[in-house]
């Protein structure tokens, strides 16, 4: 063994996912399906994982498909909520 | 700070041998795997997320490209290859594109048997007119030819994984691939396997296998870096930088097209918005109706500039035009494969049309407003739960609502020109009529291949580059790792574990985009060139040694910048190479010696061996005969097939 690990939190100006306590089981599938692998179960089963590296993340949604009671979601930062308006509102 | 939730492994090893050795699992890691497995070779998949959403189109896939053998394709595979690779001046893959357009038909209709939707079985398309009511397959772009499919992509990874576990391949998910083994023997050098490190314990996994199949896509994170969302500056996945490249050029395969390189396109870390997100009329959205901001309806053209009066017509030839190109990679097609458009922005703005526009399917038939919100808005890769979820938890109603578009372009994006991106079927490995590179027992498929583009390229030259690994595993033997190979590469992974306090990686990767913009921008000349090689050269002696790591995820992300350093000098080297501009591949010099330009009217390829750069001359047409080369190589494959389709 080589040396100690740590879990440091590497902050961002965004947080791309957020977990409803109420809903998570802490099944930890989510973190499993996580391709950037940002998601990790520090607290343990039976609690959410811990969005250790929020700035990594691809916005690809496999964390909400996966998990089995809608406990997930997913919003995209600020900067990027393209704009939608009525369509009969155009030109007036 | 908190305990790292999972066991230290760091300086442990794990041994594991195999015939066959797959190194990534996109849809062409999973495809080169099932095949290799399904011929009775004992297999091995790595992969460095997990193979349930792992790759581009882990999340999904709404059309599938060149299906030139579907029951309702009125093109031949021959003739698909021959307007794709001449739509791209013959900087095109003619092997891999005749792979994809022969054989792409025949993996959908597996992944159908093994669970994935490729048919309206719920008939929520009946009677439209890019569904033949027979077979149930819609098609998308030309509803005359149909070439192309719309598919339920996102059912496609958790139903390959599945097939993998039945067929008792060992996943190793989680595992980065960092080297490759090799012998020379008989002046011959031999892939032998790989090294990788699992990334949440720090464990070292030796591989050998007899055969290699290369499947960790294409480079990203060279000129487009953002350290605060790292994430979001490229479109294809965070976890794919290239590091099947640059473990390859480490080895002396060789590579073509690498100094191609396009002007951004997508990249959501500030320059555009997340991929199918805006309105626009490409792609997943086309033939969406788009208006100006008075309402307007913007009006569709033929390549005659003829204005098309209906939907439908969006969807057909024009009179005389056999059939049009459209799909990932085709931006603006020759004329002879040009397909409906709407009028270029600065007719628009003659005309008086006015600024944003936006998409408006509300004005479109039911059917194919659905076919857009909904299926492929949904199955298309980040889509079905980044688009269609967020926006219609936001309130977005495509019956109600129109979509805006940025700027003046369907990308919504606005890139200078030395924010560049490896887009639009940029360089990879050469390779032969088997996928094989010039190494012995070394084989690639997918995005890592030179001008790839596609999901069904993927799966299509997966399946098969899988198929002649497995046959090359019966003649090569398996040879031991090389120890001082291993230790070599031990060191090197774990060093960043004894740098107190140092650099982070991030840091050493924005350096490196910077010296890309200034170094291998727009434009380049030799001089800037070589001053950004030695920038290159020096961020690895100097500034990769001060990084550090807590952990083996940081560990990861520091092999990556180390990676992506390597791509840098095989990008640099490609364009030292290439004395001449080069209009096709996006490739301008201020000092173009156009007397080269005859010479050079090729596939320039690259190799280091062993530090030596070697460069070789391959003429556009070394595939040969399309039919006779096939047939010749694929007799077992052909007779296993028929009577199936
Ligand atoms: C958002 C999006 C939408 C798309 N939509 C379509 C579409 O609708 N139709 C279409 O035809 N094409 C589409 N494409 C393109 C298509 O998805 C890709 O061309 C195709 O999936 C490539 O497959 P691949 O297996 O070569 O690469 P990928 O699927 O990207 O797989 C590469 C794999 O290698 C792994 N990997 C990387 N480095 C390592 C390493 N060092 N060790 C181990 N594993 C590693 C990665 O984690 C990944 O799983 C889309 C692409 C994207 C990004």
């Amino acid at each position: 063994m080589k040396a100690t690990y740590e879990a440091v939190f590497v902050g961002s100006s965004v947080m791309p996912v957020h977990f409803d306590t109420e809903k998570c089981i802490g099944c930890h599938r989510c973190a499993n399906a996580c391709q950037t692998d940002i998601l990790l179960p520090i607290d343990g089963k039976g609690k959410p994982p811990t969005v250790m590296y929020p700035g990594e993340c691809w916005y690809c949604g496999a964390c909400v498909m996966e998990c089995p009671t809608g406990a997930i979601s997913l919003s995209h930062p600020l900067m990027n909520r393209a704009r939608f308006i009525n369509a009969d509102s155009l030109g007036k | 700070m908190a305990d790292w939730p999972y066991e230290n492994r760091s300086g442990k090893r794990a041994e594991y041998t195999c015939d066959v050795l797959v190194l990534g699992g996109g849809l062409a890691g999973c495809h080169a795997a099932v095949a290799a497995a399904e011929a009775g070779r004992r297999v091995i998949l790595v992969e460095k997320g997990a193979v349930i959403r792992s790759g581009s189109a882990g999340t999904g896939f709404d059309h599938w490209e060149m299906a030139c053998t579907n029951p309702g394709c009125r093109i031949t595979p021959e003739e698909m290859t021959e307007a794709l690779v001449s739509e791209q001046d013959h900087y095109g893959n003619r092997i891999a594109h005749y792979i994809e357009a022969r054989e792409g038909y025949d993996r959908l209709m597996d992944l159908e048997k093994i669970g994935g939707k490729v048919r309206d079985t719920g008939d929520e398309f009946a009677g439209a007119a890019f569904r033949d009511e027979k077979t149930k397959l819609l098609y998308a772009y030309d509803y005359t030819n149909r070439y192309t499919l719309r598919v339920w992509g996102s059912t496609f990874k958790p139903a390959l994984l599945r097939r993998l576990k039945a067929l008792d391949v060992t996943v190793l998910d989680r595992t980065e691939a960092t080297a490759l083994l090799y012998a020379d023997r008989e002046g011959r050098r031999q892939c032998t396997g790989a090294i990788g490190m699992e990334v949440r314990t720090g464990e070292i996994r030796v591989i050998s296998a007899k055969a290699t199949v290369l499947c960790m896509s294409r480079p990203a994170r060279i000129w487009l870096f953002n350290a605060d969302t790292p994430g979001l500056c490229e479109f294809r996945p965070f976890q794919s930088i290239g590091s099947g490249h640059a473990m390859a050029w480490r080895i002396g395969a060789e590579f073509t097209m690498m100094e191609k390189s396009v002007r951004g396109e997508f990249s959501a870390a500030g320059r555009s918005f997340p991929p199918y997100g805006t309105g626009n009329n490409h792609n997943t959205w086309y033939a969406a109706t788009m208006v100006d901001s008075r309402g307007v309806e913007i009006p569709y053209v033929d390549r005659d500039g003829r204005e098309l009066k209906s939907v439908d017509e969006r969807y057909r030839p024009a009179p005389g035009q056999k059939f049009f190109l459209k799909g990932g990679v085709i931006d603006e097609p020759k004329y002879e494969w040009r397909g409906p458009e709407t009028l270029p922005f600065d007719e628009l703005i003659r005309r008086g049309y006015r600024l944003p526009f936006y998409a408006d399917l509300s004005r479109m038939p039911d059917a194919e407003r659905r076919v857009i919100w909904g299926l492929m808005v949904g199955e298309e890769g980040k889509t079905k739960i980044p688009i269609l979820k967020n926006y219609t938890d936001r309130g977005f109603d495509p019956q109600k609502h129109v979509l805006q578009s940025y700027g003046t372009g369907w990308q919504s994006a606005a890139f200078l020109d030395q924010e560049r991106q490896l887009f639009g079927a940029p360089g990879g490995l050469m390779h032969d009529w088997d996928l094989k590179t010039n190494i012995d027992g070394l084989y690639a498929a997918g995005d890592q291949l030179y001008a790839s583009d596609c999901a069904g390229f993927a799966c299509a030259t997966g399946h098969y580059a899988g198929r002649k690994a497995a046959d090359a595993a019966l003649q090569l033997e398996e040879v031991c790792p090389d120890p001082a190979q291993v230790e070599n590469e031990v060191n090197r992974l774990l060093a960043p574990l004894d740098v107190r306090r140092g650099m982070d990686w991030r840091e050493v990767n924005m350096a490196c985009a910077k010296a890309m913009q200034n170094y291998c921008g727009g434009i380049r000349c030799d001089d800037l060139l070589h001053q950004g090689l030695d920038l290159i050269q020096s961020l690895r002696t100097e500034a990769l040694h001060e990084v550090s790591a807590h952990n083996p995820h940081e560990l990861m992300r520091i092999h990556e910048v180390s990676d992506i350093l390597d791509v840098c000098e095989l990008i640099y080297r490609a364009c030292l190479a290439r004395a001449c501009s080069c209009a096709p591949l996006f490739f301008e010099r201020s000092d173009s010696r156009e007397e080269m330009r005859t010479q050079e009217d090729g596939f320039l390829t690259l190799s280091n061996w062993d530090g030596e750069i070697r460069t070789r001359m391959i003429p556009h047409d070394y595939a040969g005969d399309l039919v006779t080369s096939y047939t010749e190589r694929n007799r077992d494959y052909m007779r296993s097939r028929e009577g199936q389709v």
